[in-house]
């Protein structure tokens, strides 16, 4: 090979890998609407809660469940380092002290009653896969039922304990955390998802 | 004679009880975390289930808290929180640089939350910047990061002389604000060390990992040690531009009395933040870490109650150039 060729080929890849790799560092700072999760209960829409969150990571540290987790720039960096809940791995039990101790008011305080989870909580909505879940291919199973914070208010069932998602659900991923079908036959749809389509 | 011009005994011994105070910030910041992870431990009644290592853990914690309390599960929430916002017995307390960081990310004033600085900004009024000497947590690991920069040079590794523009650290906050105003999201508080260190603590200690922020610590604790002595804090830091500014007609100042003083310039030296004592010339940036009182040899520093520095007061009454001049 030519010495020239041979510089040409140098720089044709270096310019290769830098185009590659800076497109690598665009989707990573990029906010990936492919990973689902929930804000703490009673927290503001998602854009007005990025501007309220000052990063204090109290609502964590009063969390009794430990479900609330913090992002690093996975999620863009808007979102560094502010809460969230994976529901599979750990899921919310509405008590409602992150809203208590947030300053910034990013999580409204909330009473710990029924009139004010249904009203003001909105982390997302359950959904069931019919395909996926056990009691609609003719098996009993009731688990999400169970586990449901808000029964026959935010989910009912019908015969052969098939669940059915009311309106009233808050989204808490109880349901999600124990369904016993893998992949989850019932999984929460984060609101922020739900208004972008 | 000048015999009756004493400073208070107790301001020499200041310095001890700021370390002191510096300490304790430290391991609240380091138990806090510690106690939420027992309390989830309580209020799930999994002792059974635990690790041996998360037994231990359990029983310590429950072995240090139980004289003072009777349901850790609820009350051990008293204390939550880092120096960046906290919530002590109900009340909350925020950084003025959190107060000012949101209401420029949302563009908005939410009240509520503006209360909760107000202490802070009360007292930074008074005492000038003094949350930098006392409380900032990254202050007790930057003053040590200070000592290893001496031992380097004392093996002969000559580093962290240079000098930057002191001003510099308003840039970046005006910059800070102005960047979350734009994207609406409080970024000043990826920059802001005491923010980064309660935050990062308590991610490596209950959700198992450090998170991006550590790298940035180290990047400026490296910064500190091999460019400029304590520089981030000179030239950099937002909130140490916001407290330098609010506490610019701060009434708590440390004052030379030029009788005592004998030039030695022990105070210069031991300064972190590089001012001029022995001039007079502390300015807005000075935190009130009383390092200088400590040091005198000849008790010429004290405490003062005025909104203005001393003018330059020339050389010290004890001093060569003085006794020269005085013949």
């Amino acid at each position: 090979m030519k010495r020239r060729s041979f510089i040409k080929d140098l720089i044709a890849g270096a310019v290769a890998t830098t185009v590659l790799n800076s497109a690598s560092v665009e989707a990573a700072f990029a906010p990936q609407m492919g990973q689902r999760y929930l804000r703490p209960p009673g927290s503001l829409p998602e854009k007005e809660f990025e501007e309220r969150c000052i990063r204090c990571g109290q609502c964590g540290e009063v969390c009794p469940n430990r479900c609330i987790e913090y992002f690093n720039v996975e999620n863009g960096v808007d979102s560094f380092n502010t809460p969230y809940i994976t529901p599979r791995s750990k899921a919310c039990i509405l008590c409602m002290k992150c809203g208590d101790v947030c300053p910034t008011g990013a999580i409204k305080p909330l009473q710990r009653t029924a009139e004010d989870i249904i009203g003001f909580v909105r982390m997302g909505k359950a959904r069931v896969e019919k395909a996926l879940c056990l009691s609609y291919q003719g098996k009993t199973c009731g688990v999400c039922y169970r586990a449901c914070p808000l029964q026959d208010v935010a989910i009912k069932v019908q015969l052969l304990e098939q669940p059915v998602v009311l309106e009233a659900c808050v989204g808490c991923g109880l349901c999600e955390r124990s369904c016993i079908q893998l992949p989850q036959a019932i999984k929460i749809v984060p609101d922020h998802i739900r208004a972008v389509s | 004679m000048t015999e009756n011009i004493k400073p208070f005994f107790l301001w020499r011994h200041l310095n001890k009880i700021r370390w002191l105070v510096l300490s304790l910030v430290f391991f609240m910041l380091i138990f806090l975390p510690f106690a939420h992870v027992y309390q989830t431990y309580v209020a799930s009644f999994s002792y059974d289930l635990l690790d041996p290592s998360e037994k231990q853990l359990y029983n310590f914690m429950e072995m240090i808290t139980s004289p003072f309390i009777n349901d850790p599960a609820l009350d051990l929430d008293a204390i939550k929180g880092n120096t960046w916002s906290g919530n002590f017995f109900g009340y909350k307390i925020s950084d003025p640089l959190a107060v000012v960081g949101q209401i420029s990310a949302s563009l908005t004033i939410y009240w509520p939350f503006v209360i909760t600085g107000l202490i802070p900004i009360v007292l930074t009024i008074i005492f000038g910047r003094f949350f930098c000497g006392w409380i900032c947590p990254a202050t007790f690991l930057y003053e040590l990061n200070t000592n290893l920069s001496l031992s380097l040079q004392r093996i002969g590794i000559k580093a962290g002389k240079k000098h930057f523009d002191r001003r510099l650290k308003y840039v970046v906050l005006t910059v800070g604000l102005i960047v979350s105003a734009l994207t609406g999201a409080v970024l000043v508080s990826m920059i802001y060390p005491p923010a980064i260190i309660g935050r990062e603590i308590y991610f490596a200690i209950a959700l198992g990992g450090f998170g991006a922020g550590l790298l940035f610590f180290i990047l400026t604790l490296l910064f500190d040690l091999l460019v400029a002595r304590r520089g981030f804090c000179r030239y950099v830091c937002p909130g140490g531009a916001l407290y330098s500014l609010l506490g610019h007609f701060r009434i708590f100042r440390i004052k030379r009395i030029v009788e005592n003083c004998n030039d030695c310039a022990k105070c210069n030296a031991v300064c972190e933040f590089g001012l001029d004592p022995l001039r007079d010339n502390f300015g807005q940036e000075c935190n009130n870490c009383t390092a200088c009182i400590a040091v005198c040899p000849t008790d010429a520093l004290t405490f003062n109650i005025k909104i203005k520095d001393e003018e330059n007061q020339g050389p010290g009454h004890l001093g060569r150039a003085y006794l020269k001049n005085n013949q």
